[in-house]
């Protein structure tokens, strides 16, 4: 067995299309993301697909070298590139990352994205654990709802909600990223492209029913981060509760620091009965934003109801 | 290149030993890594093999026999390693707080110069003189309590939280790499890469005193004897590799040495098996690729007016 080759960025002043790259900004499995500016100096984001197993780009080299055994896979991994193209494409919502440009160049594909100053919610959580107000938590995926509206409103599934992928601009609005596992939806044209999922984020559905996929879907991950902000740790992963359900639900874990009313919202959306979750962005954004009003003024008698509603749920 | 190097890894007061450290060189590269696994079972010693086993695969592989960037080569290697011990945990279908991790510290030294990355609290110190000239900073806990002046560092070696790391190698959190500056050596300087169980019982001035001005050879089996001996009872699995360097920038043409790689502990260890999809595909045509750009150009241009 030899390890994945390490694939070298392009280099630093390359001049890419329109673009010189000024640096690497991260490096997956699939891509490589640069730093980069336009001709206006405009700073961007852009993707270059290079999956690890399949292309290989040495030290020195522009070009990748792909040998003949790999070309056709290779080139049908562009396809999930493309997905990702044509979902942020349609899209355009200030909480969801654009997408400016799309180009083919050095026997691979590049997407050019808008280049964001900030940082992610996981950089967040790792930096407040275990003190992020419930304020906060509204606030953002309030916020980020509303381009996940964006997302279902055009068939689209994101299918890789989680931390990492949202992204808070300096003001604190957040923005969706990474469409790189996101489908279309309603129209299943068969891929056997293999499905990426995060584990603790990913729906049971995502690993056991493919055809179940749904909005209820990405409400499970949204459920997932919100549950990773309270403690900065992620929910069991879906895979083994279908085995051994321990979910420790945020309701009893964090009972008395959070409402009653966000734990249970939490707990809801992490239901493994995809019918048992709220079953649109919309339906769950107004719970999230509904009780900001009540909770200045919430007493007692409020959460006490709330608790009683919840035990009647159950 | 000259230089002495010597590699030690005890057990400790526990039952198995999740670290792994390695060294291997080229003519005119040399690498060195220590790896602390955590994880239930064994998964931890399985991911501090993945880690260790896949950059000296790397270095070996590219060192031919320079490394075109150390740096690069660093970021690429730790990336990757990251992603196969994760890959793993995905194929063992092992639930998260069982997912093998690892601490990971890597140090490459070309044309006298100094490079090295880590992740996790595997540290790595750059001794001169009898002095520390550089060291890593700890992704830990409590290392970020003593930087907010929260803790000091005597208080920190006892802290309940002194385990707790916030970046490593697996797990499904991106790890956080931090790189040094270059680092030029001079004749007698030395790179000393250990995992928190021999760190953890000493003090840096231990440390220093006990690498400064002896052989590797014996000085590594010295300190590691004095962190033990620190350790107690619980002691932790302790790895030490240290690295003396004997030539200053230029001073001579480079010795020729065969490239070798130390056997890591006379451990095998089972390794990942990775997804290489060979089913036959429909090929995607030049033609496919065009249609595809231009379906999404257009999308673009219309929904940004």
């Amino acid at each position: 067995m030899s390890p994945p080759q390490a694939n070298q960025p392009l280099p630093p002043d390359y001049q890419l299309e329109n673009y010189r790259i000024e640096r690497q900004l991260s490096m997956g499995g699939f891509s490589i993301v640069y730093l980069a500016y336009d001709e206006e100096d405009t700073p961007v984001a852009i993707k270059e697909y290079l999956p690890n197993s399949l292309a290989l780009r040495k030290a020195g080299d522009i070009l990748p070298v792909i040998s003949e055994e790999h070309r056709s896979t290779f080139r049908h991994g562009m396809k999930c590139f493309f997905e990702e193209g044509r979902a942020l494409a349609h899209l355009n919502h200030p909480n969801v990352v654009r997408v400016l440009n799309f180009f083919r160049a050095n026997e691979t594909v590049y997407m050019v994205m808008q280049y964001e100053r900030g940082r992610t919610l996981q950089e967040h959580i790792h930096k407040h654990k275990g003190e992020i107000k419930e304020s906060f938590i509204r606030n953002v995926f309030a916020r980020l709802l509303n381009g996940l509206r964006e997302v279902h409103t055009h068939k689209l599934l994101h299918l890789d909600i989680k931390p990492a992928n949202i992204y808070l601009r300096i003001d604190g609005n957040p923005v969706l990223l990474d469409f790189g596992a996101a489908r279309q939806a309603l129209e299943n044209e068969g891929q056997n492209l293999r499905p990426m999922y995060t584990p603790g984020y990913a729906a049971p559905e995502q690993y056991k029913a493919p055809d179940q996929l749904g909005p209820w879907t990405d409400i499970y991950a949204v459920g997932a981060s919100m549950y990773a902000c309270l403690g900065g740790s992620v929910p069991q992963p879906a895979i083994n509760r279908l085995e051994k359900d321990n979910y420790q639900p945020a309701a009893r874990q964090w009972a008395g620091k959070y409402s009653a009313q966000l734990l249970e919202t939490i707990d809801w959306c992490l239901d493994l009965d995809y019918l048992e979750r709220p079953l649109s962005v919309f339906a769950l954004q107004k719970v999230l934003t509904e009780q900001q009003h009540a909770v200045h003024e919430s007493t007692w008698i409020d959460s006490l109801s709330q608790r009683l509603r919840g035990l009647i749920k159950k | 290149m000259k230089f002495t190097i010597y590699q030690e890894s005890r057990v400790g007061k526990r039952r198995n030993n999740q670290d792994r450290l390695a060294h291997c060189y080229s003519r005119e590269a040399l690498l060195m890594v220590v790896a602390d696994g955590m994880g239930g079972h064994l998964h931890g010693e399985v991911a501090a093999q993945i880690a260790v086993q896949y950059l000296t695969e790397v270095f070996q592989r590219e060192a031919k026999p320079r490394l075109a960037d150390p740096f690069m080569f660093l970021a690429g290697g730790l990336q990757s390693a990251h992603q196969a011990v994760q890959d793993y945990a995905v194929a063992k279908h092992l639930p998260e707080p069982e997912s093998p991790r690892t601490t990971c510290v890597a140090c490459v030294v070309q044309d006298s110069v100094a490079y090295w990355a880590h992740a996790g609290d595997s540290r790595l110190y750059v001794l001169r003189d009898g002095r520390v000239l550089a060291k890593t900073r700890d992704h830990s806990t409590v290392q970020s309590m003593i930087d907010d002046g929260q803790l000091t560092a005597t208080e920190a070696m006892q802290h309940p939280l002194r385990n707790r790391i916030y970046s490593c190698l697996g797990g499904v959190q991106t790890p956080q790499f931090d790189f040094s500056r270059k680092t030029t050596l001079q004749s007698g300087d030395v790179i000393a890469l250990m995992s928190d169980g021999v760190w953890g019982p000493l003090e840096d001035l231990q440390i220093t005193a006990g690498l400064h001005g002896r052989d590797v050879m014996q000085a590594v089996p010295g300190l590691l004897d004095e962190a033990e001996s620190m350790g107690g009872p619980n002691c932790d699995n302790l790895s030490l590799v240290a690295m003396n360097w004997g030539e200053n920038y230029g001073e001579e043409a480079p010795q020729t040495i065969e490239t070798q790689s130390l056997p890591f502990d006379g451990h095998s260890t089972q390794m990942p098996e990775f997804d290489r999809r060979s089913t036959p595909m429909p090929e995607l045509t030049d033609e496919d690729i065009e249609n595809a750009i231009d379906e999404i150009r257009n999308a673009i241009r219309k929904n940004s007016k």
